[in-house]
């Protein structure tokens, strides 16, 4: 179990982590989710020892390694751009921490080669072993840069944006391959991307970095239905997000009125999930606990399996509604359209001013 | 389209044109190799045969004639003072080339992996070209009141007290040859060796290092084999330059120690064209073997 407490680090002046403290459990895949510049890099750079913190500890089983070298750490560290070294062969490179570490190197080439062999296996590279790391694919080369961490048997692997630089079929792949290595080796993977459908579809707890701090930290469905704050709900990419402000019980945002339950009267934002709406026709009104927007269709993108359709709202924002074609059939709109889009008020997410999600109660039965 | 999907296309037509019209538009191209074939046959392939060719005529004290012999030859091989000049030069080559390599290494080595701003950089390699802002002669004769025997080197050492007589090996020997090259070329090893350290990404040292391995580990396994061609092709330009060399070995020796450069120099003063000329090949045949050599050792295609 590794632990952080009270990290801070800032560069010129600047906090890049403030107060951040996290707990890394044993045999778990943890991704972290930050937006570029949320100090997600600074991080992973302070847990690998490749930079030290201004405040704040890092213990892994108890043990206090916050100044210990990186090598020490018993941690591994699967850099962005692989950063494979270019004049050695694909098992050389495998073998490079086996044979040159200073803490226990295996001299027995004979072990090296048997061990490099099965890792190689693990991460699908067999046959490779020979090749120059110039001659293999992108994908070939994360691998060879998985293994050549995995095989030092660290406690925690550190990815950093490992799936960033590989096409999007490729990416899909290695998404399973990276959980099914993970699980056979049974080592914690800390994930971090930009991505956050990676950070979603990977992580068995996911954690939302920003602005150098963990705002939320918790399983991907539940950061993904309640997040935390405005913000999470804007990284996870799914929400319609309305600003506005509440005048005499109604949330007011431009033109459009929405109604608040108990408990809202500090809304500053309602966050309304894209697949959440209905199409209504124009001029209905929404019964009790409903709640809606007329808007006026802009265009559709169709994603295979969905269908993404955007509006303009009376707000003037863009408003995103989705339907999933294994539920429903997709419905051409052209242009202009105007239609009356309807969800239930207990589906929206209300945040106040700070950004913070609102407790609220739903009047249960009213309609 | 391409070029040559026309050029095709024009041939199956079948007239009597386009086969001469796709000729052109096939090996056009090649004529912008042309000047610098033309330029490097007139003035390096064909000197270099009259060079062999040279090297068998008849020499007499007067005149030279074009009647083949190996007279010339022989008189190389045979004599102590000729081919002992090309065991001095291999020598001193050798000698400057090991400490250039001594001295320039670990300069390229601060410049390129810990000086990390790229302006710095740009400065600090500028400043080892400062000397060339001076003329060479000026450089080497400098040399002189340096290491003469009432020089500043001998003089301060006879200050402090280290010394009672001046040391009179300093100058006109081998050794003022050797420290005046290694002064002059130092820098052309230093260059590339600094400008292939300078583009490791750094990631590879911390990957490196995060798979623990060690310091020297990391500069044995990674930053040198690295940094190898740098290397090999600072040791070209040195080798290329200390084997041709006569201007240092004249002035810092007093002419006690003659170089196949030197030699050169003194059998076309005195027109012996033929002696000149096999002095001539047999440089040429050494500079092409080290040249050769030094590629074996990396493969310069793949890395640069």
């Amino acid at each position: 179990m590794m632990e952080l407490r009270g990290l801070s680090k800032s560069y010129d002046g600047r906090s890049a982590i403030a107060d951040l403290s996290l707990r890394v459990e044993d045999d778990e895949y943890l991704t972290l989710l930050g937006p570029s510049g949320s100090g997600k890099t600074t991080l992973l750079r302070l847990v690998a020892g490749l930079d030290l913190p201004e405040h704040g500890r890092i213990s892994l089983n108890g043990q206090d390694i916050t100044a210990l070298p990186t090598y020490r750490r018993g941690l591994g560290f699967v850099q962005q751009n692989y950063a494979l070294f270019p004049h050695m062969s694909v098992a050389d490179n495998i073998a490079f921490g086996l044979r040159n570490r200073v803490e226990s190197p295996v001299s027995d080439e004979q072990e090296v080669e048997r061990r490099v062999a099965a890792m190689m296996d693990l991460v699908g590279l067999q046959g490779l072993g020979n090749r120059m790391v110039g001659q293999i694919s992108g994908g070939q080369k994360q691998r060879v840069s998985l293994a050549r961490t995995l095989i030092t048997e660290p406690k925690v692997c550190l990815l950093d944006e490992p799936l960033g630089a590989l096409d999007a079929n490729l990416r899909e792949r290695m998404t399973v391959e990276l959980r099914n290595i993970r699980q056979s080796l049974g080592v914690t993977f800390f994930h971090v991307t930009g991505n956050e459908s990676e950070a979603l579809a990977m992580g068995d707890r996911m954690i939302v970095l920003d602005e150098g701090r963990a705002i939320q930290v918790a399983p991907p469905d539940e950061i993904f239905d309640r997040p935390a704050t405005v913000r999470v709900a804007k990284f996870v990419n799914s929400y319609n997000i309305l600003e506005g402000g509440v005048t005499d019980g109604v949330f007011v945002c431009g033109d459009l009125r929405l109604p608040v339950p108990d408990g809202g009267a500090d809304t500053r934002y309602i966050a309304v999930r894209y697949d959440t709406p209905s199409f209504e026709a124009e001029g209905t009104d929404g019964a009790a606990g409903q709640a809606g927007l007329t808007a006026t269709f802009l265009t559709s993108e169709f994603m295979g399996s969905r269908v993404v359709y955007f509006f303009r709202s009376e707000a003037g924002t863009v408003f995103e509604v989705e339907r999933h074609l294994s539920r429903s059939d997709p419905e051409t709109f052209t242009g202009g359209d105007r239609k009356r889009l309807g969800w239930p008020v207990s589906e929206t997410l209300f945040f106040d001013g700070n950004g913070d999600r609102l407790v609220v109660t739903h009047a249960r039965g009213a309609a | 389209m391409s070029l040559s999907e026309t050029a095709g296309a024009k041939m199956a037509d079948g007239g009597t044109e386009a086969p001469k019209q796709a000729f052109w538009v096939r090996n056009g191209h090649f004529l912008l190799l042309a000047p610098g074939v033309v330029w490097m046959i007139l003035f390096l392939v064909i000197p270099l045969i009259m060079m062999v060719y040279v090297s068998f005529w008849t020499q007499t004290t007067f005149a030279i004639k074009s009647d083949l012999t190996t007279k010339s030859w022989v008189t190389f091989f045979a004599s102590e003072t000729y081919f002992g000049a090309l065991l001095r030069t291999l020598r001193i080559w050798l000698t400057v080339l090991f400490f250039t390599l001594l001295i320039g290494y670990p300069t390229a080595l601060f410049i390129g992996q810990f000086v990390r701003n790229k302006t710095v950089q740009t400065i600090l390699l500028v400043a080892c070209v400062i000397p060339f802002w001076t003329s060479f002669l000026i450089r080497v004769l400098a040399w002189r009141p340096m290491l003469g025997k009432e020089g500043a080197i001998n003089i301060v050492l006879q200050k402090i007290g280290i010394i009672s007589e001046p040391i009179e090996v300093l100058l006109f020997t081998e050794l003022s040859v050797i420290i005046g090259m290694v002064q002059i070329y130092v820098v052309f090893m230093v260059g590339p060796i600094a400008f292939m350290l300078a583009r490791i990404d750094e990631s590879l040292i911390e990957a490196a290092r995060d798979l623990g391995a060690s310091a020297w580990t990391i500069f044995r396994k990674i930053i040198f084999p690295l940094s190898l061609p740098g290397v090999v092709v600072g040791a070209i330009f040195v080798s290329v330059m200390v084997l041709g060399e006569f201007a240092t070995a004249a002035a810092l020796s007093g002419r006690k120690v003659n170089l196949l450069g030197n030699i050169i120099v003194t059998q076309v003063g005195s027109l012996k064209w033929a002696f000149a000329a096999v002095v001539g090949v047999i440089l040429t045949v050494v500079m092409a073997i080290v040249i050769t050599t030094l590629l074996r050792v990396v493969n310069l295609r793949r890395e640069l």
